[in-house]
């Protein structure tokens, strides 16, 4: 699973820097197209619910989800990770 | 966790202001009905007038938007014409407290059975910040520039007197309390009144030294006491921290309900 934050929503309040137990989110500093300072994922495998959501079979902490007023927070499935050739420029 | 398909999702980005409390508690009210498991068109949705009575506009389920302070009046009467539904009622303080007072300890005193969630922010926000009956003491507002001067409204305790079935409050940082406490208020048969102080920076915090949404949260989570807490005080004998407010379960009883299905 992987955190996302919908910037279509995002009004830009920053209550999930203020929640969540493993400082995923940081507050922003660029204007996003709607004129909105959304936060920013800093290193978002870190969280829980992504990495367990499906062992648990279960939601697992959802704080930052359930306390975003405008619905912007949520998880999405991943595709499981395919090796890919990368061509290096030297 | 809440089921995407419960939103309107054609009409968000809502309407309130940057950090409004009332979004969230959408989401607990909306958690909540997804732990009982209710259908969609089971389910009736009744609001008035204000910031918070917009809430059904934004679940895609049947509801009713109403005149000023007559949700419950209309709730009742959706609870009588059909029992089988279930009735939740998002009411604000203004609507509630203000010119909806005589229908609220009416429906508390009948016990019909629904879910009644008040959403507190303290303050007539749609309007332009006027004083509401809930504005605590010293608190600037627009109708109110050196502070108010009246006692506000105890809900709660306002709703426990008048004799609901199931009374709780909560502020909208408790998220988790606030969904198993919304939860239990939709499985005890009888009105159940959930109090849920919400955060207002716009028309409340600003006025109020409170600006910045992280600022009033703050504020609701350190004036907030445990109902275990306050009785070990008074037991103590110490006093209680002005300003603060209790949050819990108040009561849980079983008076004999209205509109109950046998």
């Amino acid at each position: 699973m992987k955190l996302v934050i919908d910037e279509s929503r995002c009004k830009g309040c920053n209550l999930c820097v203020l929640v969540c137990p493993y400082g995923i989110f940081r507050e922003g500093t660029e204007l996003n197209s709607r004129g909105i300072v959304a936060p920013v994922l800093d290193r978002p495998e870190r969280c829980t619910n992504c990495r367990l959501q499906a062992l648990y079979g279960r939601m697992l902490c959802g704080v930052c989800h359930m306390i975003c007023p405008d619905q912007a927070i949520s998880w999405v499935e991943e595709k499981p990770f395919e090796p890919h050739k990368v061509e290096v420029e030297f | 966790m809440i089921a995407p398909d419960w939103f309107r999702e054609d009409r968000l980005p809502h309407i309130y202001c940057t950090g409004c409390g009332n979004g969230t508690i959408i989401n607990c009210t909306l958690a909540a009905v997804e732990e009982m498991g209710w259908k969609r068109d089971e389910t009736v949705f009744v609001s008035g007038i204000g910031c918070s009575s917009r809430a059904p506009g934004y679940i895609l389920t049947d509801s009713l938007h109403t005149t000023h302070g007559r949700a419950l009046a209309f709730a009742t009467g959706v609870k009588m014409a059909r029992p089988d539904l279930h009735v939740v009622v998002f009411t604000g303080d203004g609507d509630l407290a203000a010119i909806g007072g005589n229908h609220f300890i009416h429906a508390c005193r009948r016990n019909v059975d629904m879910t009644v969630i008040c959403m507190n922010n303290h303050i007539y926000g749609m309007t332009g910040g006027q004083g509401s009956p809930t504005t605590p003491p010293g608190a600037i507002s627009s109708t109110t520039p050196y502070g108010a001067s009246e006692p506000a409204f105890d809900l709660a305790e306002l709703a426990v007197a008048a004799g609901a079935n199931y009374v709780a409050r909560w502020t909208s940082y408790h998220v988790k309390e606030l969904t198993k406490a919304v939860a239990a208020g939709m499985q005890t048969p009888g009105l159940s009144f959930i109090e849920a102080r919400t955060q207002c920076p716009t028309n409340y915090g600003r006025h109020n030294k409170l600006r910045s949404v992280s600022a009033m949260i703050e504020h609701l989570r350190s004036h907030a006491i445990l109902v275990a807490k306050r009785d070990r005080l008074v037991a103590e004998g110490k006093p209680i921290p002005e300003g603060a407010f209790t949050v819990g379960e108040l009561v849980r009883r079983n008076r004999p309900a209205m509109g109950v299905q046998r």
